[in-house]
C-alpha cells in the first residue's frame, strides 16, 4: 500500500477528528453507551477519503486510543478499552468507512440520495456488529447468565440508536455541500484525478 | 470546556517496569490477559491477586491513579455482579427479598467475574501509565513491520498516529474558534428546536471540516517540501533496546502461566 504524504496526513486528520467528535458531546452517557459524534465521522471519512483511506483512518483511530491517548468516548484510552463491551463500535468504524466510501465511489457523480443510502447502511453496519459484540462481551467476558437475553442489548441501544439516525440524517444532508467544496476547493481531489 | 483535560495516561517514573522495553511489556500483558481468562479456581485468583500485587510493586505507580483508571470500568463490575447475583440460581438461599432471591451461587459467580474484570482492567492500564504512547507507537511499528510484505504500512502507521495525536489540540482550538464565531453570528448551539439545532450543526460541521483540510494540506506540503519520502532508510533518535530485564520479565510471565495451569479446574 503506497500513501503520498497528503492521504497519510488526511487520514491522521480524521483520526484526530473521531477524537474530538467522540467527545464533543462528552458526559452524556445513556445506560452505559456514551453519547456520541463518531458514527458521522466514520462515515464522512469513508465518503470523503475514500474506501481505502477512510478504514485506514478508522484503524489510526483505534491504535491512537490504544496507546493510551483519551481519544475514545468520556475521554478514556488505553489498552483496558479492549476490556470494555463497547469496544466493538470502535471496532466497526473500520467496516462504516469501508463500506459507506465503496458505494460512494460506485457512482461518478455522487447525489443526495447516494450519501444518504451509504450513510444508512454504514449507522447499520455500525450498530450490526457493536450491539454484537457488546452482547457476545457479556456473554464471554463477563459469562452472563440466562436472565441476560439478546433482546436485552437491542432494548439498551435504542436510545443512542434514534440519537444517531437523526444525526446521520444530517450528516448526509451536509456531506455532498463538504464533499463539493473540498473537491472544488482542495489540490487533493486535482491530484487525485490528474 | 476542554482546556482541563490531560492528554494520556502516561506517568514518567524510574521503576523496572518504566525501564522495561515497550514490546516486552506489550507481550507479557497479552500474555496476562490470556493467563486470567484461563484461570477458573479461587486458588489460581489468590495467585493472579499476589502476582498483581508484585508487578504494581514493581511499577512504583501510586495507587490513586490505578483507582482513576478503575472508575468507568466499575460500574460494568457492580452491574455485571448484580446481574449475576440476581440470576444464576445455584446453591443455597442466602437473602429473600420480595421477588429477588439471592442464591449463594450467584454471589460466588458474580465475584469471580468481578475479580476477573478487575485484573484485567489492572494490567492493561498498568502498561499505558509506565508506558509513553511514543513508546507505544514505536513498539508497534516494530511488531507490524513483519506484516509489511502484506501490505501493512508499517511505518506509515506509526507516523499518522503521531501526527493525529498532535492534530486532536489543533482541531480543538479549531473547534472552539468556530463556535465563537457562528455564535456572534447568531447560531445557537444549545437551545432552540431541533430544526434551528441542526442547523447549527451543519453551520459548525462544514467550516471546521474546510478548515482542517487546509490544515492538512498545509502540512502535507511542508512534508513534500522537505523531501519525505517513506520509512525507507530512515533513522531515529530514541531507539527501543530489548535488555536481560526484558527476558527476565517475559520468561516470568511465562513461568507464571504454567504454574496456574495446573490450579484450573
Amino acid at each position: 500500500m503506497k500513501l503520498k504524504p497528503l492521504d497519510m496526513v488526511l487520514v491522521a486528520l480524521f483520526a484526530a477528528l473521531m477524537g474530538i467528535g467522540a467527545n464533543i458531546t462528552a458526559y452524556l452517557v445513556i445506560g452505559g453507551v456514551p453519547i456520541t459524534l463518531q458514527p458521522i465521522i466514520a462515515m464522512l471519512a469513508g465518503s470523503l477519503l475514500g474506501s481505502r483511506l477512510g478504514a485506514l483512518a478508522m484503524v489510526v483511530y483505534m491504535l491512537t486510543g490504544l496507546v493510551g491517548i483519551p481519544v475514545f468516548a468520556e475521554f478514556s484510552g488505553g489498552l483496558r478499552a479492549l476490556v470494555s463491551p463497547t469496544f466493538g463500535f470502535i471496532l466497526s468504524f473500520i467496516l462504516t468507512a469501508y463500506l459507506t466510501g465503496k458505494i460512494i465511489e460506485h457512482k461518478q457523480n455522487p447525489t443526495l440520495p447516494t450519501f444518504f443510502i451509504a450513510s444508512f447502511i454504514g449507522l447499520a453496519v455500525n450498530y450490526l456488529i457493536g450491539t454484537h459484540y457488546m452482547y457476545y462481551a457479556y456473554l464471554w467476558i463477563a459469562e452472563a447468565p440466562e436472565g441476560f437475553t439478546y433482546s436485552m442489548v437491542w432494548a439498551w441501544m435504542i436510545f443512542p440508536l434514534i440519537k444517531d439516525i437523526i444525526f446521520t440524517a444530517l450528516a448526509a444532508a451536509a456531506a455532498p455541500k463538504l464533499y463539493r467544496l473540498i473537491c472544488r476547493n482542495s489540490t487533493y481531489t486535482q491530484q487525485r484525478t490528474a | 470546556m476542554f482546556e482541563h483535560v490531560v492528554i494520556g495516561q502516561y506517568l514518567p517514573g524510574r521503576s523496572y517496569l518504566h525501564k522495561m522495553d515497550a514490546r516486552s511489556k506489550l507481550a507479557s500483558v497479552f500474555l496476562l490477559i490470556i493467563i486470567v481468562f484461563m484461570t477458573n479456581t479461587w486458588a489460581g485468583y489468590g495467585l493472579l491477586w499476589a502476582g498483581a500485587v508484585l508487578v504494581y510493586l514493581l511499577s512504583g505507580v501510586s495507587f490513586r491513579y490505578i483507582r482513576k483508571g478503575m472508575f468507568p470500568i466499575f460500574l460494568l463490575i457492580i452491574f455485571t455482579f448484580i446481574l449475576h447475583a440476581l440470576f444464576t440460581q445455584e446453591g443455597d438461599v442466602l437473602v429473600s427479598v420480595g421477588v429477588f432471591t439471592l442464591y449463594e451461587g450467584g454471589v460466588e459467580q458474580g465475584l469471580f467475574i468481578a475479580f476477573r474484570l478487575l485484573l484485567l482492567v489492572f494490567f492493561t492500564s498498568l502498561l499505558t501509565l509506565t508506558t509513553s504512547p511514543i513508546d507505544l507507537t514505536d513498539a508497534l511499528e516494530q511488531i507490524f513491520t513483519p506484516l509489511k510484505r502484506f501490505g501493512v504500512p508499517a511505518h506509515e502507521i506509526a507516523l499518522m498516529m503521531s501526527i493525529a495525536i498532535r492534530f486532536i489540540p489543533t482541531l480543538l482550538q479549531e473547534t472552539e474558534k468556530i463556535i465563537k464565531a457562528q455564535s456572534a453570528r447568531g447560531a445557537d448551539f444549545s437551545k432552540g428546536t431541533w430544526k434551528e439545532r441542526s442547523q447549527a450543526f451543519v453551520a459548525l460541521l462544514v467550516p471546521l471540516f474546510v478548515r482542517a483540510f487546509k490544515r492538512a494540506e498545509d502540512l502535507a506540503f511542508a512534508m513534500e517540501a522537505r523531501g519525505y519520502n517513506g520509512g525507507e532508510g530512515r533513522t531515529k533518535l530514541r531507539k527501543l533496546t530489548w535488555t536481560l530485564r526484558d527476558s527476565a520479565a517475559c520468561a516470568a510471565v511465562v513461568i507464571f502461566g504454567i504454574c496456574l495451569f495446573f490450579f484450573r479446574s
